[in-house]
């Protein structure tokens, strides 16, 4: 078997998304669904149930008070944050444990990454009409996942992606796909092409390190930004460093100036303060 | 003791079994200072350039901004006897991520306010490790003013 047959068939065994995260985003759809049956589908996922209130406890959601049990948690949340809450809390158990080592990522690096890539994509999306909060954040996210499933191959390779970084001036998911056939965006694409998510965010997490992100579908041009303001800020990142291309061209047509990429920055900063919690899970 | 240095942070310390350290500057600046004489060694982590951007973040995080934080970071270390003209200066981070456009030149703006501040302080920077796309570990030793530098490809060295 080659490396690219090995490393896409392991694509196939990734654990499904958690069916509660699709149900209970199907159940929103629906404005007459209450509480007590999203519950009854919640409950059924005891790992997302204990999340849900930890997350919904963290001040990045901004409840107004404490939550103690599921049922009260659902009634103080708003739909939107539900959403949120239950994608992260899903997402979580994909990035536990030494899963970056790969891409010298501390334990909790990745997951730490992919938070603030969610939050930033969501503080970026009040910059762009066409982009839902939500799916930003989904996206953002789930950007890196592919990472969790590419580390053990990138190991392996190392010293050669490294050298044709530092030596050749590459990025490092060119020097990826250059010696292993795929690159950590192409798995995840492939990853959230088999949870069944919808394709604006399959695409967006696929193209994230296209350089040419910010001329496509505004979601992926979000999602590449936040990824790239976020590897700016140094938040979990690996050997990979600040190797990656995005021209920078693009941001025009969303009106966005380096001055609003320095405030989303700094927002950044005072909400991941408030997100701790979630970087815990 | 080892003592961290997190995103707009910055500790100033003269016990001698004292490291400083921060972790994974990318377009972010490093600043590490140390007095030979006072053995007091301070080290800032500044993430934007001007705190004119946002007046209130400023107050709130003054180390977030370069000329905020500088001169915060240069008179917490006078208060534990450091001196301004026996004080080793040395600079790491500013990378920036590939982008000819230069919308992305978060580090090459930080450097840049940097040396302006520094030129009209009269100030000079002994050692600089300053842009690329890697990002930076950089450490420094209270008690003898080593300060060791770890770059993503480059490995870690003595600045």
């Amino acid at each position: 078997m080659s490396r690219l047959e090995e490393i896409l068939s392991l694509v196939k065994h990734v654990p499904p998304f958690p069916k509660v995260a699709h149900r209970v985003s199907e159940m929103l759809q629906d404005p007459n669904v209450g509480a007590t049956e999203l519950a009854e589908v919640i409950q059924y996922d005891q790992v997302i149930t204990a999340n849900v209130l930890k997350i919904c406890n963290a001040a990045y959601f901004g409840l107004s008070r404490k939550v103690a049990s599921l049922d009260e948690a659902l009634v103080v949340v708003g739909n939107d944050t539900l959403k949120d809450i239950i994608i992260t809390s899903s997402s979580a158990r994909y990035y536990k444990g030494p899963v970056g080592e790969g891409y010298k990522l501390e334990q909790g690096d990745l997951w730490k990454h992919s938070v603030a890539a969610g939050i930033m994509a969501k503080e970026l999306a009040k910059h762009v009409q066409e982009v839902s909060p939500g799916s930003a954040y989904t996206a953002g996210l789930l950007h890196d996942i592919g990472k969790r499933f590419l580390s053990s191959f990138v190991a392996d390779e190392f010293k050669q992606i490294m050298m044709k970084v530092v030596k050749e001036g590459c990025s490092f998911v060119d020097a990826e796909k250059e010696l292993l056939g795929a690159s950590h965006a192409e798995l995840g694409g492939l990853i959230l092409q088999q949870w069944e998510f919808p394709k604006e965010i399959e695409l967006a997490v696929l193209q994230h390190h296209d350089p040419d992100a910010l001329d496509k579908d505004p979601l992926t041009a979000v999602v590449a930004l936040a990824n790239a303001l976020v590897i700016s800020m140094g938040i979990g990142v690996g050997a990979d460093g600040l190797a990656t291309s995005l021209r920078g061209a693009g941001l025009k047509r969303f009106g966005i100036t380096p001055m609003h990429l320095d405030l989303c920055m700094a927002n950044l900063l005072e909400e991941i303060d408030r997100a701790q919690e979630l970087f815990h899970l | 003791m080892k003592i961290v240095v997190g995103i707009s942070d910055m500790k100033v310390s003269n016990k001698p079994e004292d490291m400083l350290i921060t972790y994974s500057l990318g377009s972010c600046i490093g600043v590490v200072i140390w007095d030979p004489v006072a053995k007091v060694g301070g080290l800032l982590h500044y993430m934007l350039p001007d705190s004119s951007l946002d007046k209130d973040k400023a107050a709130n995080k003054p180390f977030m901004f370069a000329d905020t934080g500088i001169p915060r970071l240069f008179k917490e270390t006078y208060k534990y006897g450091a001196m301004k003209n026996r004080l080793i200066v040395k600079v790491v981070g500013g990378s920036q991520i590939m982008d000819n456009a230069g919308v992305f030149n978060i580090g090459k703006r930080n450097h840049a306010v940097l040396r302006k501040i520094f030129w009209k302080n009269q100030i000079m920077v002994a050692k600089e490790d300053v842009g690329g796309s890697g990002n930076r570990t950089v450490s420094l030793e209270i008690g003898t003013g080593i300060t060791h530098l770890k770059v993503s490809g480059r490995g870690e060295f003595e600045l």
